[in-house]
């Protein structure tokens, strides 16, 4: 399959990475090759009924009850923070 | 563990590049029964964990991960993090931003990936044991290629609480040690539930001993694409597990296993694509500079700054892989494909002990042939590795020859939960071959 720069760009704007000329035309090929490789799972037969797991998981509930196992101040340490708050990016 | 042994540590620790991060001096007091590593995947409050990447410069958990908590309670000490590649995105830990590991054997060659510095560091000092983690193989290539045992636990065996996802349905923490002996002393100490991570909870007890093993098989499907040299050392392998330990050997077909190796890179990129969204210059490690920026621009450029080549392009491989249009071809036919191959090693495990291939198809390469390696065939390398893993079987890596003065490994693989057999089974082997080591220092 032909991976057109285009993609690339588009994939790579989804996962928040901003790539260079350079980087665009190295991945394109690769991804290019890796994904004539996966095409191979066209011919593979699957089984109807998976799991998102390799083994059963059980849904394991813990009671809930109010408790702070870390400090709030060592999560935050390494943090931008404004008195309380955790400071970011614009988000509009 | 006196003064001088630190020194010696830190003189190692130069010539082979096995700790990202280690322990300034050792400890006051003598309450320590033994020494252990972690990989830096797994956090610990003491050293910084970074997992190999430049986005976790600084992070410093406020907590330990389950394993390291539960080695520590245990009396063990930690030595330091061992170098890795980059979130696990590796078979020659050559993609670390804080420097390679070299292998014991032969400082000109690769420890094998990505739990490389943990291989290196397992061989080269005496009494070590050394905490791994595996997604595809990462446990059993290095310790192939620094010619130690490693063992990789069923997918649930060991909590991950504490663990710097690369898949989530995939990765497990294992150990890395001289002898199997040393594994049965600690595994125990670090399988068992944890309510913190509710996948570790459903296990059954771990119960190792002695257990006997009649039969295994061998499927012809691991036979191709072999150096000679690993296929000779693993025949002579064979023939002594036959004669001198009078188990019957049976070749067989798993045919699923052709396809394991894409269907297990589709699902470790996608996982990792999203685990690795939390990455953006805000509750870990590197930071992304004007928050000023519109948050798509400040995340953008914080990522793209950090990642390393690799991991941009798995990131790029699973959001693919995960787009509209492709999730049916590539994201759910590979789960299909995972059950598949599932069912097909239960066939064989239903009756045999265990299903035992080559680890790798060669022994480590050097450096200057890793950098002309292509793409597709460094991924290819560990099509021995992936169909185990994909399915969340427990297996280990024994050393079963050398060629060149260098390792090569033998991969036993058992039914989910039975530890205790690759345990027991790999005792036996070490009665009837001899492991040769590097010097170590103790």
């Amino acid at each position: 399959m032909t991976m057109e720069p285009e993609v690339v760009k588009k994939v790579a704007g989804i996962a928040r990475l901003q790539l260079t000329e350079t980087e665009i035309t190295e991945f394109a090929k690769d991804l290019e090759e890796v994904l004539d490789y996966f095409s191979m799972l066209d011919e593979a037969s699957g089984v109807e009924e998976y799991d998102f797991n390799p083994v059963k998981i059980q849904d394991v509930l813990r009671e809930d009850s109010v408790g702070q196992d870390i400090d709030s101040e060592l999560l935050t340490k390494r943090m931008d923070t404004y008195e309380e708050w955790v400071r970011g990016p614009k988000l509009v | 563990m006196d003064a001088a042994f630190f020194e010696r540590l830190k003189t190692l620790n130069k010539r082979y590049v096995l700790f990202s991060e280690l322990v300034d001096k050792g400890p006051d007091d003598h309450s320590y029964g033994f020494h252990f590593s972690a990989k830096d995947n797994l956090c610990t409050s003491n050293f910084q964990t970074r997992a190999g990447s430049r986005i976790l410069e600084g992070y410093r958990p406020p907590f330990d991960a389950t394993p390291v908590r539960r080695m520590r309670e245990a009396g063990g000490f930690l030595l330091g993090k061992t170098n890795m590649d980059e979130f696990g995105f590796g078979t020659f830990s050559t993609n670390s931003a804080y420097g390679v590991p070299r292998n014991p054997f032969d400082t000109e060659r690769s420890c094998g990936g990505s739990s490389g510095g943990a291989a290196a560091a397992a061989c080269l000092l005496d009494g070590h044991v050394a905490l791994g983690v595996s997604t595809g193989g990462s446990i059993s290539c290095p310790a192939s290629f620094c010619g130690v045992v490693g063992l990789t636990p069923t997918y649930g065996r060991v909590s991950r609480y504490g663990l710097v996802d690369y898949g989530n349905s995939l990765d497990k923490v294992g150990l890395l040690s001289r002898s199997s002996n040393a594994l049965s002393k600690y595994f125990p100490i670090i399988a068992g539930p944890d309510p913190m991570d509710p996948t570790s909870c459903p296990q059954p007890q771990l119960n190792l001993g002695p257990v006997e093993i009649r039969s295994i098989a061998v499927p012809q499907e691991a036979m191709e694409n072999i150096h000679p040299d690993v296929r000779t050392a693993f025949d002579r392998a064979i023939d002594t597990l036959r004669d001198s330990l009078s188990v019957s050997v049976e070749e067989v077909s798993i045919p699923s296993m052709k396809y394991a190796l894409p269907a297990y890179y589709v699902l470790a990129t996608s996982e990792a694509s999203t685990n690795l969204a939390r990455y953006c210059g805000m509750r870990f490690g590197a930071k992304g500079g004007d928050i000023a920026l519109h948050f798509n621009d400040y995340f953008s450029r914080v990522r793209s700054a950090n990642f390393g080549k690799e991991a941009k392009r798995r990131i790029l491989l699973g959001t693919y892989s995960r787009m509209v249009g492709f999730r049916n071809r590539y994201y759910l036919k590979a789960l299909a494909v995972r059950q598949t191959v599932i069912e097909d090693y239960g066939r064989v495990l239903k009756k045999h002990g265990m299903v035992a291939t080559p680890t790798m198809p060669f022994v480590s390469p050097r450096f200057t042939d890793i950098e002309r390696m292509k793409l597709i065939d460094m991924y290819r390398a560990d099509f021995l590795t992936i169909p185990p893993n994909l399915a969340g079987l427990p297996h280990i890596s024994v050393p079963c020859g050398y060629a060149d003065s260098m390792p090569i490994g033998m991969q036993l693989v058992a039914r989910h939960w039975d530890e205790a057999v690759l345990l027991s089974a790999a005792g036996s082997w070490e009665s009837s071959f001899k492991y040769r080591f590097p010097e170590a220092i103790r």
